[in-house]
């Protein structure tokens, strides 16, 4: 017995590393390869996201005949974790471990919580929608149990997308992050494309079963795939395991970051960009058929004409800013895109043209893709290595926050304007063009805030990660070059 | 085999970084007991199996 155990020991000890999930000391070249691999997390994010926002919204709607303000109110929830999106990076930059990890302990976490929220929601929405006896079970076990697996959800996809790409800035240095941020918004928006289209076809004969099976797989997927995105990324590191400084709270890091060159500042013009661009999203498909005449397989086309103008812009955006361009130039030329683009969608409808608003789309597509880009490389560049973390997590909580008060709000203006009285005598566009020139006002106050912005970067000492590309010729001295 | 009197062989971990693995599997074992059980009971409220 003794001497089995030895040989098993002994050959355990011969394969156990391969099979722990901790990186090789890191290397200075990261193989695409990998990061490849990594970026999968994005996928079960954009995953996340149709599912709550797109396939779920319908089937609540459409087949469970979930009134559609509770079923308004239920997708809204996660939105209120996104300011802690701050908190999360903030502990993954302190976080304390033996193994010296900082961010594969959370991204676990965050996918635990959205395995654990896929894994009881189609139980929770058959709940709440009455379906088989549970016509007579109180009303507050629906209405909690879906508002918790919609939080759960959300929750981790918060944590999983914050703390994953300080992972992705940890792993590359300064002159590659422009590649990886490219990287991780294509992988995001394929995630969301090749799952609308997934879901979609599996969910076409729906039956209650089909459901439990279709939101149950893409838990057991998120968990397949994250696992598959975190193994051997992270490196064990002894040295920070062992050290004993003191950790700053929370508080005083936040103020800390603040207190650094246009945080502030780069902030403001993330929650008025994204604003922006934001708010059409859930009216270019209604506008395009009210308004233009436009017919159902059109406008979905739409999604697909705006996603192609995204990867466009990521494109563009990651070959400029690889050559060394500002990130905040790329972001500003972002917003600037999106003048002509509203401007030629709200022209399409008193010239009847849908060729117009067609290219509008496009180009919108195409600003948004350079200004997220350029503003999450602003990011990334903006904090010191100790706070990535929580430069990501402020990134993600303005973010999302001002995209879903952006669509909540795009969505509330367009109703309000269609219950005004006399609305019947309106033109079709009156409930969108507001809207659109909404969005316009807000790019255009985007832009003067990247040029302050610029302005007061320029005037204090330039950041340490700029000074570094000094040499090049084609650094741009001042905003005046714009 | 081994060189440092805290590492646990075979896996080459100290004591402490075994915990912390062992941790994490303890934890995701009361998480998904936890999901399990919400689960089953939402399942006895739409479709009852007992009686």
């Amino acid at each position: 017995m003794a001497s089995l155990k030895e040989i098993a020991l002994r050959r355990i000890s011969r394969i156990g590393p391969r099979y722990l999930p901790f990186a090789d000391v890191a290397s200075a070249e990261l193989p695409l390869n990998r990061l490849l691999r990594l970026s999968l997390f994005q996928v079960t994010v954009g995953m996340a996201l149709v599912l709550l926002v797109g396939t779920l919204n319908r089937v609540m709607i459409v087949e469970l005949s979930v009134p559609a303000t509770l079923v308004g109110v239920m997708i809204s929830l996660p939105l209120l974790f996104a300011p802690f999106r701050a908190l999360i990076g903030h502990k993954s930059d302190t976080h304390r471990s033996a193994l010296g990890w900082r961010r594969v302990p959370y991204i676990w976490k965050g996918t635990m919580l959205q395995f654990g929220g896929f894994a009881i929601m189609p139980f929770a929405l058959l709940v709440l929608s009455g379906y088989g006896e549970a016509v007579d079970a109180p009303l507050w076990i629906g209405y909690s149990s879906a508002a918790l697996a919609f939080l759960l959800v959300g929750a981790g996809v918060h944590m999983v997308q914050t703390v994953g790409l300080a992972l992705a800035t940890d792993l590359v240095p300064v002159e590659e992050q422009p590649k990886v941020v490219g990287l991780m918004y294509v992988m995001l928006l394929l995630g969301m494309i090749a799952s609308a289209i997934i879901f979609g076809a599996l969910l076409s004969n729906y039956t209650p079963g089909r459901l439990i099976q279709v939101v149950q797989g893409a838990a057991v997927v998120t968990v397949a795939l994250n696992i598959l995105a975190l193994w051997k990324q992270e490196s064990r590191d002894r040295a920070r395991a062992a050290a004993l400084t003191p950790q700053p709270e929370f508080r005083e890091a936040w103020a800390l970051f603040v207190r650094g060159k246009g945080a502030m500042g780069l902030l403001i013009v993330i929650g008025l960009g994204t604003m922006g661009f934001g708010m059409a999203d859930v009216l270019l498909e209604p506008y395009g058929g009210h308004v233009l005449g436009l017919s159902v397989a059109m406008t979905t086309r739409l999604t697909a004409v705006l996603a192609a103008g995204g990867l466009i812009g990521f494109a563009v955006a990651s070959k400029v800013l690889l050559n060394g361009a500002d990130p905040l130039r790329v972001a500003w030329w972002g917003a600037l895109a999106g003048l002509p683009a509203f401007g030629l969608i709200v022209l399409s409808a008193p010239l009847q043209m849908p060729e117009t608003f067609v290219l509008g789309t496009l180009i919108a597509g195409f600003g948004a893709g350079l200004f997220g880009h350029g503003t999450l490389t602003a990011t990334m560049r903006s904090a010191p290595r100790e706070q990535v973390g929580l430069a990501l997590g402020a990134w993600g909580a303005v973010q999302a926050t001002a995209a879903g008060i952006a669509v909540a709000l795009g969505g509330i203006i367009r109703d309000l304007i269609t219950t005004l009285p006399g609305a019947e005598s309106f033109r079709p566009e009156a409930p969108y063009t507001p809207v659109f020139v909404i969005e316009f006002v807000l790019l255009a106050f985007a832009l003067l805030a990247i040029l302050v912005l610029r302005r007061t970067q320029t005037r204090t000492s330039p950041p340490e990660t700029y000074r570094q590309r000094q040499d090049r010729p084609n650094q741009p001295a001042a905003p005046s070059a714009l | 085999m081994s060189d440092d009197p805290d590492k646990v062989w075979p896996t080459g971990l100290t004591e402490k970084e075994a915990e912390e693995v062992h941790s994490y599997l303890i934890d995701g074992t009361r998480v998904f007991g936890l999901i399990a059980l919400i689960a089953h009971a939402l399942v006895a409220v739409s479709t009852p199996w007992l009686g």
